[in-house]
């Protein structure tokens, strides 16, 4: 993409053991890029070892949770003016080489957003049948909602170009932010497109949504987006 | 009609107590205006209910209530509710504004760290 800046923002919470190599592969995959950590008051040396690893790293006070996070990130990149952000995790699940096909995807399909999907033309991510399950709800929901087909609206793993940086800057849903972001986006008048990417199984940690806490996540996610449907402004 | 009288009285005495403690928390700015508007209105309410004690006969005949309290029961809780609503507006508002606040925080003190490093090195 020529002269054009991205920001890597990967927000991290007590990942002491993975955001080394998370930082690693970005330098070595996406070189050019310049890489944002947002520290969302890690208890552990999250902030220390980012920072070794070559990162820009901001603190957080206190734990704004993934949604208030990744906002950091925008509000940097929209004051920074950069083209281009890309959300990787700080778990270690998203694959920095895999950066190249939202890439690919969004010259293809000239979209503002692209999401990286474990459920489009790759199989190799497994996942609990619950998940599936909230996955293919959300997916219906979508489709009946706003007419557009997302296979992985949970995924973090995304590209944004600068008219998405420019909206979430400003309104980004908190507590369970992806599949929220997209009606959002949607209701901009941007354009969102899919690509299929491998993912990790995280290596250390535990995922943020268990077993009792994911009829609540269903709940949530499900009003936040018939609200954001319904908002008239943004 | 002495007990009926001693809990009108009860009822004035609390009202007025409501209301000059709300009058005083505002002048103290302990309570914001907004908020406090709500709290005056319920204060005077019960004032005016024990004050003027058939008016809740008549007011529960008028929506169909046959035992007046309870009909009062249902006002107050109503209004109970419409008090926790506007708080849960009112932490709504604080906890969006704190976000942005510890965000702005956050990335001022990368800002700042980064000034630091630049001023470190040109003194060197």
């Amino acid at each position: 993409m020529g002269n054009e800046r991205t920001l890597i923002v990967v927000p991290a919470f007590n990942e002491q053991h993975n955001i080394l190599r998370v930082i690693a592969d970005i330098r070595k995959d996406i070189p050019g890029a310049d890489i944002l950590v947002i520290n969302d008051c890690s208890g552990d040396n999250t902030a220390e070892r980012a920072r070794a690893a070559g990162a820009q790293v901001v603190d957080l006070p206190y734990n704004l949770g993934i949604g208030g996070a990744v906002q950091t990130g925008f509000k940097y990149a929209c004051a920074h003016q950069y083209d281009y952000v890309v959300q990787i995790d700080g778990d270690g699940q998203h694959i920095p080489a895999e950066v190249r096909k939202l890439r690919l995807a969004m010259e293809r399909t000239g979209s503002d957003m692209v999401i990286g999907s474990r459920f489009l033309n790759v199989h190799s991510f497994k996942t609990t049948c619950c998940r599936r399950l909230g996955i293919r709800f959300f997916y219906w929901l979508f489709l009946v909602l706003l007419h557009i087909r997302v296979t992985d609206s949970t995924s973090g793993f995304r590209l944004y170009n600068k008219k998405c940086i420019g909206v979430l800057a400003r309104h980004y849903p908190s507590d369970y932010p992806e599949p929220d972001a997209i009606v959002l986006l949607k209701k901009q008048g941007l354009n969102i497109s899919e690509t299929g990417v491998e993912m990790r199984a995280r290596q250390h940690g535990e995922s943020s949504i268990t077993a009792w806490k994911s009829p609540y996540y269903m709940l949530k996610v499900s009003l936040s987006i018939l609200f954001s449907c319904s908002r008239t402004r943004c | 009609m002495g007990d009926i009288d001693k809990i009108h009285l009860l009822g004035m005495v609390f009202s007025l107590f409501v209301l000059t403690s709300v009058g005083l928390l505002v002048r103290g700015r302990l309570l914001k205006e907004k908020y406090a508007l709500v709290w005056l209105l319920i204060g005077a309410f019960i004032l005016v209910m024990s004050v003027f004690d058939n008016l809740m006969d008549w007011f529960s005949a008028l929506i169909g209530v046959d035992y007046a309290p309870s009909a009062l029961f249902a006002i107050l809780i109503a209004c109970a509710y419409l008090l926790l609503l506007n708080v849960s507006v009112a932490i709504s508002d604080l906890k969006r504004h704190n976000k942005a606040l510890t965000q702005e925080l956050g990335l001022t003190r990368l800002r700042l760290e980064e000034l630091e490093k630049k001023v470190n090195r040109l003194e060197r």
